[in-house]
């Protein structure tokens, strides 16, 4: 298969900086798969797993949540907000953080700026569970 | 003569406990350092590709509906300008207000400034602040920075101002830190920033769902991830230029007590002399 330079980037540090053959992410719009010789091109991610298949055929998971992506001549940049690879998720801190977050909703009286604080805390704890989960 | 000696004794002690402040700073700043360079270090790739990528965006663009693609619709700038909360860090802030004046003269201008010092010298100047919730440069975290970036977007595009650039310190090394300044927005900006070299055509780029909804999401995520990667490379440049400071300052402590010592002593063995010159007299007298 033909391979593309893939890089992910967060405030973290640089997370993936190598070949891969292909790339599924969930995008603003939904999922996507990049692929080499992608058309250039550009759009917002969302929250939700990803996949990282590497040149050498393997697999890799992550929880993708937030940022940018962008392929550019055969060259992809995905500029996350957080990335996790599957065996870095902390189970029991998604699992607490969902249960807070749920009881905070749960709880109403919010304001809007923190109602979207909350339910965004929700989803990406959600995602994590997911990933980490099988 | 014995009053004369109480003084320098005096001002000997009060260098010693000046020297023993700057001392103190001088480790602190030292230890902070050290997390403070490796975040710098571990944000640096973030900053510089999410840069690049823009870039790359904003030289493939010809899809303006965006009002972060389009030209500037306003003369006003706004600066983000990262200062530190304490003074003691040699010319750390000063060289920065300094960029700052050069690059802000005849233009209109407002500023959001991150630190103590940065909001002191914005009301001492009188100019216009955009907010002052971030004035503890110290507790500035991601989410913070992320909240900023929703703010400078808001009124970005109600046209409070029509460009955006940041005013940092660049963190180059441990001896050397150098005030710089970036251009953000709008995206045309970034354009003028790669030589005709670089310049490559890279054609359509494919916009999904479309260009405005796609900028609405990045342009913020691109504001707080470069404000975030500016803001630590600031915290390490401050503390390294505090760590070379005190230092200097210790160093001198260290010459001025020696030099005092020096004084003393002299002072001390001439009243000895002179007093053995009396008892001799007063003997050869009798």
């Amino acid at each position: 298969m033909n391979t593309f330079r893939l890089q992910i980037v967060t405030p973290d540090g640089l997370i993936y900086d190598e070949a891969a053959e292909r790339l599924v992410l969930r995008t603003m719009t939904g999922d996507l798969a990049i692929l080499a010789g992608h058309i250039n091109y550009c759009t917002g991610v969302g929250m939700g797993e990803a996949r990282v298949v590497t040149a050498d055929g393997t697999v890799r998971r992550g929880a993708c949540i937030g940022g940018m992506l962008t392929m550019v001549e055969n060259e992809c940049r995905l500029v996350a907000t957080t990335w996790e690879w599957q065996e870095e998720i902390d189970l029991e801190r998604a699992k607490k953080s969902k249960e807070k977050a749920e009881k905070a909703l749960a709880g109403g009286g919010l304001s809007d700026k923190e109602q979207k604080i909350m339910e965004a805390r929700l989803h990406r704890a959600l995602v994590r569970i997911g990933v980490k989960g099988e | 003569m014995a009053a004369n000696m109480k003084a320098v004794k005096l001002r000997i002690k009060s260098v010693k406990s000046t020297m023993q402040i700057t001392k103190a700073m001088e480790l602190v700043a030292a230890s902070k350092l050290r997390r403070a360079k490796e975040r710098a270090e571990r944000s640096k790739p973030y900053f510089d590709i999410l840069h690049k990528a823009l870039t790359e965006i904003a030289n493939g663009n010809i899809d303006f509906s965006s009002p972060y693609a389009q030209k500037a619709k306003s003369d006003v700038w706004c600066y983000v300008v990262i200062a530190g909360d304490r003074g003691f860090a040699g010319g750390y802030n000063n060289n920065l207000f300094k960029r700052l004046e050069s690059e802000a003269k005849d233009k209109a201008y407002c500023v959001l400034p991150i630190g103590k010092k940065a909001v002191e010298y914005c009301k001492r100047k009188g100019i216009t602040l955009v907010t002052e919730a971030f004035s503890e440069a110290g507790g500035i975290s991601v989410a913070d920075c992320f909240e900023m970036a929703r703010l400078l977007c808001r009124e970005y595009k109600e046209g409070k101002y029509g460009h955006i650039a940041v005013c940092y310190t660049e963190f180059k090394s441990m001896m050397t830190q150098i005030p710089d300044l970036k251009r953000l927005l709008p995206l045309t900006e970034l354009i003028d920033n790669t030589t005709q070299e670089e310049k490559k055509n890279y054609g359509q780029i494919l916009y999904e769902p479309d260009s405005s909804q796609v900028f609405d999401v990045i342009v913020p995520e691109y504001l707080a991830g470069l404000i975030y990667g500016a803001m630590s490379e600031s915290v390490a440049s401050e503390l390294a230029m505090r760590r070379m400071t005190m230092d200097a300052a210790t160093k001198n402590a260290g010459e001025m007590i020696e030099e005092l010592n020096l004084y003393y002593n002299r002072v001390r063995q001439a009243g000895i002399t002179q007093e053995i010159t009396e008892i001799v007299a007063g003997a050869e007298g009798n």
